[in-house]
């Protein structure tokens, strides 16, 4: 036996290895048997065996209601928003911090740019609460002051795909302009030396040099980002949104509406359909994405 | 831009390039430019820092001048009331045991697991590690979903209400592991055939020589895993019920949400004499749950622009 033999002969590394690969198994293969149960009438009493097959009964119930496009379209206009804003802003951060010359002007903006990624979804909430509550919230209370009508803004959803997407910009432009910084500072001094011979402008140098020499970071980045389009974020939603009804006409994403259908309805079946569906979506745009990156860049391509 | 395009031009026509480029610095255009450009950055920056001065300042102010004024730049009359009430309760010490011990204990066991389960995907030795390699990034495209996942922790392996179910999930990030794991293959391997000559086997070398050089890794990966562990409510609020396991982060969601802040806060044994600072409560347990990764952040920023860095290039 070549695996027997194997092991025997590294058995220290393979000792080294069995706490994660336990862990693995445990965490991340056995509960993939919880697909299982999208084909099954789930109940707590049967448990997971014993419960009784249904077949695609899940998956028409939850096909036949509207709450599968509305679910699946915020969900991917959503990301779609995060990724074009997100990366857009970090991109113009990282161009426009790379050219301060001021070193403690550069760090001190660096430094609380990226300061929002540090903080949980919670304490962003109860910050965007304090900015739009509608007794208390700074935005009405400004409104007042100017004489104009407070808004209820937590009762109308045709906002909050901005108010989300603005979060997210403003979370996350720290986190993906040290990306495109490092991706920045690794383009040779060279190429500006003689740009300035010519007499480039800095706007042209940006426009000519930079740009095009991190157009593949961008391309990979946005490339990871669309591979992802079908899993929400459920800490963001979930913790902003929370279960504030009125808003998930826009807000409601794959994630947060199977976590309810879990936790509030106890409906393990329903929820699990709604989750093979994300899943085998979700496995197929990210081979395929990942496949795409991996061409435009081999040693970026994510994993 | 046009005076810019015929600087360009004339650019072209100076003899020594250093003369061209003061030359181009002291357009018009170009001063506007860079005003621009340190106009926005400085703009950006303020609007990140300007919700966390807003929650700090406002901790500190009397909670019938938030009611009457609102949140202010600066309070009309301060107070420490909200501390006050906040320390005098029991939750917010116990919700700071129960986010201090999860972040530890499973930092530690995450860095170690996560050390031993790279080092032996990056060792030329082993045989099967492309196989571990893929079984292990095949969690990353495929999950198990959050039903499966629910049913194991609550079900099958009864860890609801207990801290276990806070600390165990998170052990192992494969993203994290193959940082890690890229790390690893940059160290010589003439180390290892080094000491393997004198007798020692792999876990001494791992535990005495490995673990030692590799710190920095250890310190980037490490910082990652406590930030994740102490923000995460996603696990409390899947299998905490229990008030005295609440983390940190479970408190602020109650309160936005508890109408009973009193009780929740207090005990039972609130005076309930005079109104209760809401809003400033709020307030001041944000800050209490964000106040260690401020303190920290000014030491701690360098090692996850370095860990964001590595992630994006090698992953």
């Amino acid at each position: 036996m070549p695996i027997v033999r194997e092991i025997v002969r590294n058995k220290y590394l393979y000792v080294l290895a069995l706490p994660g690969l336990l862990f693995l198994i445990v965490f991340a293969y056995v509960p993939m048997a919880g697909h299982l149960i999208a084909f099954k009438k789930y109940r707590l009493a049967d448990g997971l065996w014993g419960s009784e097959w249904v077949g695609f009964d899940n998956f028409k119930f939850f096909f036949m209601s509207s709450d599968w496009y509305k679910v699946t379209f915020n969900t991917v206009f959503l990301n779609g928003l995060f990724i074009v804003c997100g990366l857009g802003i970090a991109l113009l951060l990282a161009i426009f911090l790379n050219e301060i010359q001021s070193r403690l002007y550069k760090k001190i903006a660096q430094s609380l740019i990226f300061l929002p990624y540090f903080i949980s979804w919670l304490v962003v909430s109860m910050m965007t609460f304090a900015f739009l509550n509608t007794t208390d919230g700074i935005l009405n209370r400004l409104l007042i002051d100017n004489g104009m009508d407070p808004q209820n803004w937590y009762l109308k959803p045709s906002i909050w795909p901005g108010v989300l997407t603005f979060i997210y910009v403003w979370k996350f432009a720290g986190y993906y302009s040290i990306i495109f910084l490092a991706a920045i500072t690794g383009i040779s001094g060279e190429y500006y030396e003689s740009a300035k011979i010519d007499g480039a402008t800095r706007f042209q140098q940006i426009i000519h040099i930079t740009i095009p020499l991190i157009r593949n970071v961008l391309i990979v980045l946005a490339l990871l980002g669309v591979g992802r389009i079908f899993y929400g974020d459920f800490g963001m939603i979930y913790g902003i949104v929370g279960d504030t009804a009125p808003l998930y006409p826009t807000t409601d994403v794959i994630d947060t509406y199977s976590y309810r259908a879990l936790r509030q309805l106890g409906d393990f079946s329903k929820s699990s359909a709604i989750i093979m569906y994300q899943s085998v979506m979700g496995l197929v745009t990210i081979v395929i994405f990942n496949a795409i990156a991996r061409r435009i860049d081999k040693d970026s391509s994510l994993f | 831009m046009e005076s810019s395009i015929t600087q360009a031009q004339t650019g072209k026509l100076g003899r020594a390039g250093k003369a061209v480029k003061i030359k181009a610095d002291r357009s018009p255009s170009e001063k506007a430019f860079v005003g621009f450009i340190y106009a926005f950055t400085g703009l950006f920056a303020l609007v990140c820092l300007l919700p966390f001065w807003i929650v700090a300042i406002n901790s500190f102010a009397d909670e019938s001048a938030i009611k009457r004024y609102g949140y202010q730049l600066i309070p009309k009359i301060f107070s420490a009331g909200a501390y006050e009430f906040l320390f005098r309760g029991k939750q917010v010490a116990s919700s700071y045991m129960v986010s201090t011990t999860v972040t530890v204990a499973g930092t530690v066991l995450a860095v170690l697991i996560t050390a031993m389960y790279a080092y032996v995907l990056a060792h030329p030795k082993v045989k099967y590690r492309s196989a571990l390699s893929f079984l292990t990034y095949f969690t990353m495209i495929f999950g198990a979903g959050l039903v499966g996942f629910y049913i194991l922790i609550a079900n099958w392996l009864h860890l609801k209400d207990t801290l276990w179910a806070l600390i165990l999930p998170y052990l192992l990030n494969p993203f994290f592991a193959f940082i890690m794991v890229s790390f690893f293959r940059t160290l010589p391997y003439e180390i290892n055939e080094a000491a393997t000559v004198d007798g020692a086997n792999d876990l001494r070398i791992f535990f005495g020589i490995i673990l030692p050089i590799s710190k920095p890794v250890i310190a980037t990966v490490g910082l990652f895993y406590a930030l994740q562990y102490w923000n995460d409510f996603f696990l409390a609020l899947l299998f905490i019920d229990d008030y005295k396991l609440h983390p940190l982060q479970i408190m602020i969601r109650q309160l936005i949400s508890n109408i009973n802040i009193g009780a929740y806060v207090g005990g039972s044994q609130t005076n309930y004499g005079q109104p209760l600072p809401t809003y400033s409560v709020q307030l001041a347990t944000v800050c209490v749950t964000i106040g260690p990764i401020f303190l920290l952040y000014p030491f701690i920023q360098r090692y996850f622009v370095k860990g964001i860095t590595i992630g994006a290039l090698k992953g």
